[in-house]
């Protein structure tokens, strides 16, 4: 057997909206939900949602700069959960291959 | 949070459920040391490391699923299932955690290692 050819697929986020907003947050240091909105074919209200549970998710966060709430991906979040995912993974490849090699030596 | 893995062994389920399952061939592949402590399967590594896992469900030869936690004491909820097939078995393993995310929001890594 070669070594194995992991090919990573990420299923994204269940609502594609909130897919949007990880991925606009990750381009600009910070943006307002009025600002988002303004990208998405939803409401600013519905913006404000998907991100208040992305913020309980940990993968966002927000600060009031004067009278705007500015919000930001949070540092890391998704890279720790990304570390995880690899490193969990990478666990398993190795206990399959033991399994395998267990079942056919 | 979640990652799976799949891949086609070549021994029958019950082949198979039997090395996930029995601790004399678990200690063949899995762990140093496994032994029975309750309703819990302790394993333990050559590094000192030690695992319990709590048995949640036992469907011979489907499906297994049972609870642990890592060395940092994250808990984690490992699940196998035994598909029989031409070859073999098809065996799926699945081990998530709940990172508090709320559950409109999955992240998923699958990955198929290429046999």
């Amino acid at each position: 057997m070669t070594g194995d050819r992991v090919d990573a697929v990420f299923g994204a986020l269940a609502d594609e909206n909130r897919r949007y907003l990880v991925e606009a947050l990750a381009a600009r240091e910070t943006a307002t939900a009025t600002e988002l909105a303004s990208e998405l074919p939803v409401t600013r209200q519905a913006v404000a949602k998907h991100l208040m549970a992305l913020g309980e998710a940990g993968l966002v966060e927000s600060a009031r700069v004067g009278r705007e709430t500015r919000y930001r991906l949070t540092p890391g979040a998704l890279g720790d959960a990304l570390g995880w995912i690899e490193r969990v993974g990478g666990q398993w490849d190795a206990r399959l291959a033991a399994l395998r090699r267990h079942l056919t030596g | 949070m979640e990652v799976t893995r799949e891949l086609v062994l070549p021994a029958p389920p019950a082949e198979v459920w039997e090395a996930l399952t029995d601790p004399e061939r678990l200690q063949e592949w899995f762990a140093n040391e496994v032994e029975w402590d309750g309703d819990e399967l302790v394993y333990r590594w050559g590094d000192g490391e030690e695992r319990r896992a709590r048995i949640e469900e036992s469907d011979e030869p489907r499906r297994l699923g049972f609870r642990w936690s890592d060395p940092d004491g994250d808990e984690t909820r490992v699940t196998f299932e035994l598909e029989e097939t031409d070859e073999g078995t098809r065996l799926t393993v699945t081990e998530g955690r709940d990172a508090g995310w709320t559950s409109a929001l999955e992240l998923r890594a699958f990955a198929f290692a290429a046999v």
